[in-house]
């Protein structure tokens, strides 16, 4: 018999917690247990004064109607807070799985990133270094070419250098024309080696 | 003809004999003398017009295998202990002297690099000669060797380019070492229709003579084709394709042995 009446304090004791919660704290099942509360009283009073029964039945109306409408802020509230959390998990994962995928983060397959703080990054295209090496190598070639010269000039197969005139011209024809036009001679190395500027396949 | 502005070809690049191969093994050929054909024709251009020949090589192989020291060691007797990779392609011209005739040598250097790849590759065409370097330290980059031919003769006619196989760094290499890799790298070689030496331009070893053979036997090579070329016109022979030092044959020479570097 004591622990039935225990038990039946303890029943009576637990929905009245709901009452006490932080209203943000409040679930579906609190509001219920409030309305149970609140339908106890109402039914006590209604037996002790026989003569305000129609009283208390207005005032319970009223006051399911209030409960419903807790009920359902609750259950709205809750349903906010689940989707929520749904969402915050859902970015958590999805902040792992690119953190996973290392330093492309971000950045589609066959793409790289390039730091834009570093005075070593890339800058030039492919192009362009062809377009460098292309002019080194004639650079190159017009060295030679003066080497060679200077060759003849110091072994004396050209005789007298006062009566040479040496002239650059069209960035490739090296001249050297002791009296005439038509004597016109490019070096050994200079008929062998200048550049076309056709492009051959 | 008076005038030809003709610096002399250094007394240091002057070959009247074929320069032996580094081993019987692997090499195009035996002969201690070169072609009795070409000896005469070169005789007989030496006494009339001058003639000059040229071919061009290309150096491939893997990066820091020491291509470019091989050249520098041959072109200006330098060797830099410090690794500078080359920037997608480089070029030295070699004036020799071969039989009497003047003989001009492009080697065309290339980078290692995978990135280059795609620059150096265009230098490839036009080549009579491949040499396909390796470490011989690092029997990888000797594997490797394989696919650098393949490249480079894809970019040629079909027979028309010679191979050389070599190996560097041939002084870093104890002697039990050396014949060790040297029996693959000759068998690769073989399998390459390749020449093969070991060289070291560290000490210089092997060197001169490589690239004096490699000039040789392009030189006789060129030389055999264009007298292949003029069979049949006997009168020509001996003139036919040379190029001729005067004002009326320029538009032959842009034709067909003017070099061409815009190629990519």
């Amino acid at each position: 018999m004591e622990t039935e009446q225990d038990e039946v304090a303890q029943d009576e004791l637990g929905p009245e917690i709901a009452l006490d919660k932080d209203p943000f704290q409040l679930t579906v099942e609190d509001v219920y247990d409030i309305s149970h509360i609140v339908g106890q009283d109402l039914l006590k009073i209604s037996r002790e004064a026989r003569g305000v029964s129609s009283l208390v039945s207005d005032l319970q109306f009223k006051i399911v109607r209030v409960l419903e409408m807790l009920e359902a802020l609750v259950n709205q509230s809750s349903l906010s807070a689940e989707e929520l959390k749904m969402e915050r998990d859902n970015l958590k994962a999805e902040v792992e799985r690119l953190l996973k995928d290392g330093p492309q983060m971000g950045v589609g397959p066959d793409k790289m990133v390039i730091d834009l703080t570093d005075p070593n990054r890339p800058r030039f295209t492919l192009q362009e270094l062809r377009d460098v090496l292309q002019e080194r190598n004639k650079l190159k070639v017009k060295l030679l070419v003066a080497q060679d010269e200077l060759q003849c000039y110091k072994s004396g197969i050209i005789p007298s250098p006062d009566d040479q005139i040496v002239t650059l011209e069209n960035e490739s024809m090296i001249t050297c024309s002791p009296r005439e036009n038509e004597s016109k001679e490019k070096s050994t190395v200079k008929s062998l080696f200048s550049f076309k500027q056709g492009k051959q396949t | 003809m008076q005038n030809l502005q003709v610096a002399p070809v250094s007394r240091s690049r002057i070959i009247s004999n074929m320069p032996k191969p580094y081993t019987p093994e692997a090499c195009h050929q035996y002969q201690t003398q070169f072609d009795a054909e070409v000896q005469t024709v070169c005789q007989q251009r030496n006494a009339g017009a001058i003639g000059l020949k040229m071919s061009k090589a290309v150096m491939v192989g893997d990066l820091y295998v020491g291509k470019t020291s091989l050249i520098n060691r041959f072109c200006k007797n330098v060797f830099d202990r410090d690794y500078k990779a080359t920037i997608g392609v480089d070029f030295e011209i070699e004036r020799f002297e071969i039989l009497g005739i003047p003989f001009n040598f492009q080697i065309w250097d290339t980078a290692g690099q995978e990135k280059f790849k795609c620059i150096a590759s265009a230098y490839y065409r036009g080549a009579q000669v491949i040499i396909t370097a390796f470490d011989l330290g690092d029997i990888s980059t000797l594997e490797n060797t394989r696919r650098w031919v393949q490249d480079a003769l894809k970019e040629n006619e079909p027979d028309t380019c010679s191979i050389f196989l070599v190996g560097t760094k041939k002084d870093t290499l104890s002697e039990a070492e050396l014949e060790r890799t040297e029996q693959d790298a000759v068998r690769l070689a073989i399998d390459l229709q390749a020449e093969y030496w070991s060289v070291s331009a560290k000490t210089g070893e092997n060197v001169k003579e490589f690239f004096f053979r490699v000039a040789s036997l392009a030189f006789e090579q060129s030389m055999k084709k264009e007298l292949e070329k003029n069979r049949g016109n006997t009168a020509q022979i001996g003139v036919g394709n040379l190029i001729q030092l005067d004002g009326n044959s320029s538009d032959k020479r842009e034709n067909e042995t003017q070099l061409n570097m815009n190629c990519c």
